[in-house]
């Protein structure tokens, strides 16, 4: 993606607002606005590879990447976590981090994450075209919406809103695919893609049935194993 | 000097995993009518599976590799050991199952028969997973079937449907999808940093068989990332400390034919991705046999030290685990031959061995409804059949020659000194010996157990030797472990087969 358009508005705003759609769906403490969120952000996702695919001549398979990014990530996952969260409480449980400051320390997080991976991408980056924009961006992004997966993952309690967190997670993996490994084959991608959908599946599943037997999604009342 | 080894067409690649998964997909949507089509089925289909395994290899010791779809599917002495060892433990453990599984079903609920279909389904697909995981040849690929193993085996956790297995069975699929998900970026990295030293063909890029060839020219701070983010995700997988938090649970709130195939099979397939990926790098960087080895160390160490204290049989097993493929990690990560066949030789001992443990564990909770040591006593007069088992296993598992465990573990010890790690050979010795004390302790006192065993005998009139259908999966399981002990040039052809093809795939 070398000497090719750099700058374009159209890919800066995308990021920006797939960034701030992240947040949402991290700090959003109803769960059903948390999903529409997710939705919205994978959306941003699918936008992203879109333009991508639309800017750069020769980018044509990246449609694939819009297609199924579309499929699974915009319909069928924020579908299935809608109609759990139908049987489930809507409101998420408690967190340990209150509302004012898990704000300033996502906004921190998310900043940091992406100085860093932009700044110091020469670790990370396999081939000299991830050095160049937009591809070195793509990825610092990516890192950072990683980053606030991993941080819901740890820092919330709800099983629902961990599910919503390692989408999220996903979702960042999935934009660091799209931007290193553009030309992977579509049976690798759909096998990915298939992977994502029935984990996420499976854990609502066991999340409705944790939920039926003691009447609670905390997590941290699932701790009777621990030693 | 080995032979030169040819590649082949067959179809056997494809058979090995796609029958099984046929098998399972027809226990789902056949089971519910009859115990015939769900246990059945599930005994032909492995059988089948088993028949095509031993093809496999029976071609793969005379010097083939068997490919197909291109070069997408790519079957040597590695993927020949596995599929072998998985089809075999998947037998016993549906044997096993079709006396244990009902037994645990019925007085639960009334809706016994459509948990036993999706028991014996999964379990299928389980191991068309398995087999996928160990056929194909593409990196990514690698990443989406292992992926699917945890998917094929969470519900097997949550058997039982009530709160400690629906906790240990979250556990497993988050710890285990999110560890996974850093094996994915090694995946790309190297995916896509070696496409430019292979003619920027980015479908050869993908191919395991052609990275080794070029992992040495992908810049340093890519490689060296890559393998620990190997290690990382597929570690997670097979349990290595300190990503091994979900495997004491998963495996001990299993029912017992599960645990037996999650410690048996389940985790050696992360040790065999691990074999295929981190392998590659060990010639050229040997900070990450360093790194790799000094995992291990804390692995045995902590998983050996935390199972001494374990009063739940199980939970004692599960956590031997995480020490015991410790050992087979060490041993491949070193990427010598003598390091490679020690750790796939305790491959195997550990897969006869563990799932020995934990069957005979289920006879126990069979017989008398508990698993915790304090509350057991006495048991070999009533349950001698088991407590031999439990005994040879014990031995097994500690090191004892000549049973099979001290081979295995004799080798990689030689392996690890002649590699200069001494402090790991040391700490190897150490655990070993801890083990052999746990566990002749904990056999010592559920069986035997001294001034104990008149009071257990007066308080449990009833407990009496498992149905046969259990007890032979456990006798031949022990039988084997005697028979590799006695005589290791058994499994030696298929072992050092699948040593040389991995070195093979370093260019060595």
């Amino acid at each position: 993606m070398t000497g090719l358009v750099y700058g374009s508005n159209i890919v800066i705003t995308l990021m920006v607002a797939h960034l701030i759609a992240s947040v949402l769906a991290v700090e959003w403490r109803s769960l059903r606005w948390s999903v529409v969120a997710l939705a919205l952000q994978s959306a941003l996702l699918a936008g992203i590879f879109a333009s991508f695919a639309s800017l750069y001549p020769g980018a044509q398979y990246l449609w694939a990447w819009v297609a199924t990014a579309l499929v699974t990530k915009v319909v069928i996952v924020p579908v299935l976590l809608w109609v759990y969260i139908n049987r489930l409480p809507e409101r998420e449980v408690q967190p340990v981090i209150g509302f004012r400051l898990s704000i300033v320390l996502v906004g921190l997080m998310t900043v940091l994450f992406y100085r860093l991976m932009h700044t110091y991408i020469e670790f990370v980056a396999p081939t000299p075209d991830a050095l160049s924009e937009p591809a070195r961006s793509s990825l610092a992004i990516a890192f950072a919406v990683f980053g606030l997966g991993l941080y819901v993952l740890i820092a919330r309690r709800d099983a629902v809103k961990i599910v919503i967190g390692l989408v999220l997670l996903e979702n960042g993996v999935h934009l660091s695919l799209v931007t290193l490994a553009p030309t992977l084959p579509e049976t690798a991608l759909l096998g990915i893609l298939t992977n994502v959908v029935v984990t996420a599946w499976l854990l609502l599943y066991l999340t409705g049935a944790i939920y039926r037997q003691l009447g609670t999604t905390d997590t941290a009342t699932l701790s009777t194993l621990k030693r | 000097m080995p032979a030169p080894i040819t590649a082949i067409e067959s179809n056997l690649p494809w058979l090995v995993f796609l029958l099984p998964t046929a098998a399972g997909l027809l226990i789902f949507a056949l089971g519910r009518f009859s115990r015939l089509l769900r246990e059945g089925t599930a005994l032909v289909g492995l059988a089948v599976t088993f028949i095509v395994s031993v093809q496999i290899a029976a071609q793969v010791l005379q010097g083939h590799v068997l490919t197909a779809w291109g070069q997408n599917l790519y079957v040597d002495g590695l993927s020949a050991l596995m599929e072998l060892a998985g089809s075999l433990m998947g037998f016993i453990v549906v044997i096993y199952s079709m006396r244990f599984i009902p037994h645990e079903t019925d007085s639960h609920e009334t809706s016994a028969v459509r948990r036993q279909t999706i028991y014996y389904g999964l379990l299928l697909l389980f191991l068309g997973t398995m087999n996928w995981t160990c056929a194909t040849n593409s990196l990514v690929m690698l990443w989406v079937s292992l992926e699917a193993t945890t998917l094929a085996t969470a519900f097997l956790v949550t058997f039982y449907w009530r709160r400690q297995s629906l906790e240990a069975g979250y556990k497993y699929l988050m710890l285990v999808t999110v560890g996974m998900t850093f094996s994915l970026f090694g995946c790309v990295l190297v995916y896509t940093a070696a496409i430019p030293h292979l003619g920027g063909d980015a479908g050869k890029a993908l191919l395991l068989t052609s990275l080794g060839d070029v992992v040495h020219l992908i810049p340093a701070n890519i490689a060296l990332l890559a393998a620990a983010f190997f290690v990382v995700g597929f570690g997670t997988k097979a349990g290595l400390v300190p990503f091994h938090t979900w495997l004491p649970d998963a495996h001990a709130e299993a029912p017992a034919p599960v645990s037996a195939l999650l410690s048996g099979i389940v985790i050696k397939v992360g040790a065999y991705a691990l074999a295929r990926t981190v392998t590659m790098f060990a010639p050229t960087y040997p900070a990450v046999v360093v790194f790799v080895a000094i995992l291990c160390s804390a692995s045995m160490l902590i998983g050996m030290g935390i199972a001494f204290v374990q009063d739940d049989l199980k939970r004692m097993l599960a956590f031997s685990s995480v020490a015991q493929i410790a050992f087979v990690i060490e041993g491949l990560g070193l990427g010598t031959y003598l390091g490679i066949y020690g750790g796939l030789f305790h491959l195997i001992n550990h897969t006869t061995i563990k799932a020995l443990l934990f069957l005979s564990a289920g006879a126990i909770m069979y017989a008398t409804g508990t698993r915790k040591i304090s509350e057991l006593s006495g048991l070999s007069r009533h349950m001698p059949i088991t407590a031999f088992c439990f005994l040879v296993g014990a031995l097994a598992i500690g090191g004892m020659p000549p049973l099979n465990g001290f081979w295995s573990k004799f080798t990689l010890f030689l392996a690890v000194g002649d590699a200069g790690l001494l402090w790991a050979a040391v700490i190897g010795v150490v655990t070993g010996m801890m083990s052999l004390a746990c566990f002749t302790l904990a056999a010592y006192r559920v069986f035997w157990g001294g001034y104990r065993a008149p009071a257990f005998a007066a308080a449990n009139p009833h407990v009496k030797e498992v149905p046969a259908t259990m007890w032979v999966g456990m006798v031949a399981l022990a039988a084997l472990s005697i028979a590799i002990g006695v005589y290791p040039q058994l499994v030696h052809p298929l072992v050092n087969s699948a040593t040389r093809c991995i070195l093979s795939i370093l260019g060595q």
